[in-house]
Formats: C-alpha cells, sequence, structure tokens
C-alpha cells in the first residue's frame, strides 16, 4: 500500500438513510448453523460496482433501496452507483451510474428514487471497514448482526473506508447488455421440484403474478393465491436460494438472501442462478411470469452470464494494475 | 451395511443445489466435513437429509451425484454414530415458574408429575439433528414417545431467548427471542448465539446434548 492509503478514517457521514441502506457484500457461508446467506441482493451490480473501482468483487459496500441515502464525503473517495437507475446528484449536479467516480472531501451525494428496478449498490474503493462476522460483513436485519449493529443506517451514521491505494478513475463504463434486466414485467427461468404438482404447474405457470406490497430482503410475495397441498406432517428442509415457497395462503414467496435458512412449505420452483440478480430488483407492481427451463439451458446462461461478468470485471481492473488483487478474490 | 441402499433419493433442486435422502445423512455429513468435495460450497443438514449447494460452473449435478454415491457406499453406518467428532453439550434448565409456563401441562399430558417429566427428560440422550428456523436454534431428536409434545394451536408473538421448549417429535432452546409454537417448559442462561466467542453457535449437526436441571432461585451458571 502506498503512504498516501486512507487508514481507519471515518469518511462518509450519513445525513439522511433512505429507505433501507444497508451493509452489504457477498454473504456468509454458515446455513448449517441456521444463519441466512444474506449479501447484496443484485450480485451482478455489486461485483461490478466493486470492479469499477478497483475492489475485489466481494468488498462491502452500500445497498440502497428504491429511496436512496444522502452521503457527506469527509475524505476523498472513488465511488460507484450500479444498478436500478436511481435518479443521484454530487453537490447537485447529476452523478452518473454504472461509472467510477472520484468524490472530493466535503461533497454530498443525495441518492433518490429509481422509476424502474429497486436497488443499486453504491462500492466505495478500499470497501467499508466494519467487522465480519461469520466470514462477512453483510447486515442480517431479522438477526440483528452483521454491517452496522446489525441494522439499516440512520442519520449521523459514521462509515469507515478500508486502506487502499488511490486510483484515479478511466473513462471506463459497463456495456448496459450487462445489467441486471429491470423493468414491470419480468419472466423468470426456473426449473421444477417434485413438489410440483400437474394442478401446481397449471397454477404457477404460463401466467403473471403481481408483485405484491410484501417484498422486502428475505422474500417478494406474489398476490393472485394459488390452491396449495398443505401437509401438516412436512418437515423442515433447507431453503436454496431463488425457491418458489408457496405457505399455506397459496401466495408465492421468491425468496431473498435474507430467507431463514430451512422451511416446511411446498417449494415447487427454483429459480436459476443467472435469474437471481432480477429477484433483488423486483418492487411491489412488478409482473412476474415463470419459465421453466432444462437443467443444461439454465447451466448454459449461467455460463454465458459468468463469462461475460469476468470478461467485464477483468478489463475494469487492468487499469487499476494487478498487484492490488493479488491474493485476495471473492466471485 | 452401507449407505448406498435404495433408500437414497436424490432430489435436484434448481440448477446449484442437490438435495440427498438418506438415512446415513450424519455419517454423510461427518464425511463431507472431513474430505469436502470440489465445488461443493455448502453442505446443510436437516432429518435424515442433506442439501448441497453447488457450483454449476465446476460440478455437473450428474457427477457430483455419483461422487455422493460412492461416498454413501464407503461409509459404515452400523458403526457408532459420530464416535470422535461428536461433542456433548449439557444444558443447564430451570424447569417450571415464569420461564417454564407450559410445564404443567406437559406433564399433565404425559401423565407424570412435574417431577418425574423433569427427569424422564434431563434423561433423554438427545442429539442435534441440525439447526434451521433462527440462527443457532438447534432441532434436538431423540425424545421418548412419552415426551414428545403437540405444538401450541396459536403460536406466542414472542418466546424469550434462553426458552426451553417442546414441539412435536423435537426440543429445543430459542436462541433469541422469536415468535414460537413449542410448548416452553424452562429457560437456560446458556446463550446459543453469541457473537463475542469465538464459537457464537456453541453446538452442530451430530452434538449430543442433555438437559440438566438448575434448582428454583439458582444461578445456572457462574
Amino acid at each position: 500500500m502506498s503512504g498516501a492509503a486512507l487508514i481507519g478514517v471515518p469518511l462518509i457521514e450519513v445525513r439522511r438513510p433512505g429507505l433501507q441502506t444497508t451493509v452489504q457484500d457477498a454473504g456468509r457461508q454458515v446455513r448449517a448453523l441456521g444463519v441466512p446467506a444474506g449479501g447484496a441482493a443484485d450480485p451482478v451490480a455489486r461485483r461490478l460496482g466493486n470492479a469499477l473501482v478497483g475492489n475485489a468483487g466481494g468488498a462491502a459496500g452500500l445497498e440502497v433501496t428504491l429511496g436512496g441515502p444522502t452521503l457527506v464525503f469527509h475524505g476523498a473517495a472513488l465511488v460507484s452507483l450500479c444498478g436500478a437507475p436511481f435518479d443521484a446528484q454530487l453537490d447537485g449536479e447529476p452523478f452518473p451510474l454504472w461509472r467510477a467516480v472520484a468524490v472530493r472531501a466535503g461533497q454530498t451525494l443525495r441518492v433518490g428514487g429509481t422509476p424502474v428496478g429497486a436497488r443499486a449498490f453504491l462500492a466505495v474503493r478500499g470497501g467499508l471497514d466494519l467487522p465480519e462476522v461469520f466470514g462477512s460483513r453483510s447486515t442480517d436485519l431479522r438477526g440483528g448482526f452483521g454491517g452496522l449493529e446489525g441494522r439499516a443506517l440512520r442519520a449521523g451514521d459514521l462509515l469507515t473506508v478500508g486502506a487502499a491505494a488511490p486510483l484515479t478513475p478511466r473513462r471506463a463504463f459497463v456495456a448496459p447488455d450487462l445489467h441486471t434486466p429491470l423493468g414491470p414485467e419480468q419472466v423468470l427461468r426456473v426449473t421444477a421440484t417434485p413438489d410440483l404438482t400437474g394442478p401446481l404447474a397449471a397454477a404457477l405457470l404460463g401466467r403473471a403474478f403481481p408483485v405484491g406490497a410484501q417484498a422486502d430482503r428475505m422474500g417478494v410475495r406474489l398476490e393472485g393465491p394459488v390452491a396449495t397441498p398443505q401437509d401438516p406432517g412436512r418437515v423442515s428442509v433447507p431453503n436454496v436460494p431463488g425457491m418458489v415457497q408457496l405457505p399455506p395462503d397459496g401466495r408465492p414467496i421468491l425468496l431473498l438472501p435474507d430467507a431463514g435458512t430451512h422451511g416446511g412449505y411446498p417449494t415447487p420452483l427454483v429459480v436459476i442462478r443467472a435469474d437471481l440478480p432480477r429477484l433483488g430488483q423486483l418492487r411491489p407492481g412488478d409482473r412476474v411470469t415463470f419459465r421453466t427451463v432444462p437443467l443444461p439451458d439454465a447451466r448454459a446462461a449461467l455460463h454465458a452470464q459468468e463469462r461475460a461478468l469476468r470478461q467485464a470485471e477483468g478489463s475494469l481492473r487492468a487499469w487499476s494494475g494487478p498487484a492490488l488483487y493479488a491474493g485476495r478474490h471473492a466471485d | 451395511m452401507n449407505g448406498a441402499g435404495p433408500e437414497v433419493s436424490f432430489t435436484r433442486l434448481g440448477d446449484a443445489a442437490l438435495a440427498v435422502g438418506t438415512p446415513g445423512a450424519r455419517a454423510l455429513l461427518a464425511s463431507l466435513r472431513d474430505s469436502p468435495l470440489p465445488g461443493v460450497q455448502e453442505v446443510v443438514p436437516a432429518l435424515h437429509l442433506l442439501t448441497l449447494l453447488f457450483d454449476p460452473l465446476r460440478l455437473d449435478p450428474a457427477d457430483l451425484e455419483a461422487a455422493l454415491r460412492a461416498r454413501l457406499a464407503a461409509l459404515d453406518l452400523t458403526a457408532p454414530a459420530g464416535v470422535g467428532a461428536a461433542r456433548t453439550l449439557a444444558v443447564p434448565v430451570r424447569f417450571g415458574g415464569r420461564g417454564g409456563p407450559d410445564l404443567t401441562w406437559c406433564a399433565a399430558h404425559a401423565g407424570l408429575s412435574e417431577g418425574a417429566f423433569v427427569e424422564a427428560l434431563c434423561a433423554a440422550p438427545l442429539e442435534v439433528a441440525f439447526l434451521g428456523f433462527t440462527p443457532g436454534f438447534a432441532f434436538l431428536t431423540g425424545l421418548p414417545p412419552g415426551l414428545r409434545m403437540p405444538r401450541l394451536d396459536a403460536p406466542r408473538e414472542r418466546v424469550p431467548a434462553g426458552s426451553v421448549a417442546l414441539g412435536g417429535p423435537w426440543a429445543g432452546v430459542y436462541p433469541s427471542a422469536t415468535p414460537g409454537g413449542w410448548r416452553i417448559v424452562g429457560r437456560t442462561d446458556l446463550r446459543l448465539f453469541d457473537l463475542s466467542r469465538p464459537e457464537p453457535v456453541p453446538w452442530r449437526a451430530g452434538d449430543r446434548v442433555r438437559f440438566e436441571a438448575v434448582p428454583a432461585g439458582q444461578p445456572e451458571s457462574a
């Protein structure tokens, strides 16, 4: 690290917290202890945002939800905002998304709302410096741990940024075809599980479900109940990312990163891995249609997505020098 | 007897997870802890079941199934489970009183005096089947049939942390205050999710557990 590195400075002051702004990174892997995964709900935005500022893909940043925060920078920083097209201003001037932007000490970043999608990831060069809990800095709101005191940001909070050599932003940006698709009509590719009976397939496939008001980091509730078979003797089994759960009221729940580790309801569909980032961008009023795909197609989609992402991450990092990343990789 | 018999089932859950249903789940879990399979990111236990989360770019699910069948075939399920690896955790419990509002009901349901009920519960050789529901919450198996209690018709909105409870075939301890539908027979001061400790969750699947009655009015631990 160079002598000019920032070490342990409370750099970002939260003036207004926004609707629900939390510290997130790539999440944790301790489901076996009953601990949810956590992590940024749109991992594509997290990875590309971090790459833009020269961070490892799993560095901690801020996840912004529907209404963004107002942040005062008490030191110079290199930041990026990736995800839904939030209206954002730096000292009143438009702040571009999907780019690395140099912020000077004393400047104020105001993140407003977004017309589509739900979340964005604010990455800061060096990453947010907070204690790790089970190997992650992600905030678990329900458990009340991780991130900043296990809660969403509040006015007056101070965030410290990790040490990193200064970096001059280049004119690099992220091609739009890499962004997580947004919009009111979402087709989610799914595979079936043995819980998908004939009647359930008829009820769940080939129709659009509106996203209800209950949409948070644990899950997204869909409206339009389907007749749900109930088996009170059913035992709890592990949940997996992207599961579609059918509780007794018949309104399907799409599981997001903070979902509980186990559940006892039928789970007839699982969203394919390549489409998981879309779940983090669903907002009330969007409409979701499930389309089953064969497993090889799911794998091919993930391959294509991962290849493009790694290529983009590689080229964004190429200009910030390889030495910074040796020995530290996430994703 | 090995673990690769016809009672093994594989269920694909999306493109990145595979559930293995087998009576040898506990032994398979120990084997996968000792010697992980490349490309498997997490192994999550449930009752007679393991769900493996894997990286589909590194691992083909058919190959994973074959590797798991081979592992199961090599396991000796007749060996005493978890010898060496399993730990025994004693959980000091104050039974009854304000911390155990359902003790009287449970004892009556079991046809025992409260004292005999507590004695029987403390004699039960319990084991952590898996953790879930909330961080550190363990589903404990090993309750004798007579001590199994029906769940409450309507869950309580808030069960205090440390509540020792019985529900269906399970016993459990609530690590934090949450809603809960099990019958609460006592309270422990043992913290089951404490991030100030190097090991925040003191138990894991396969560990053995014993409840120890602490006389009322006496602190449970130093």
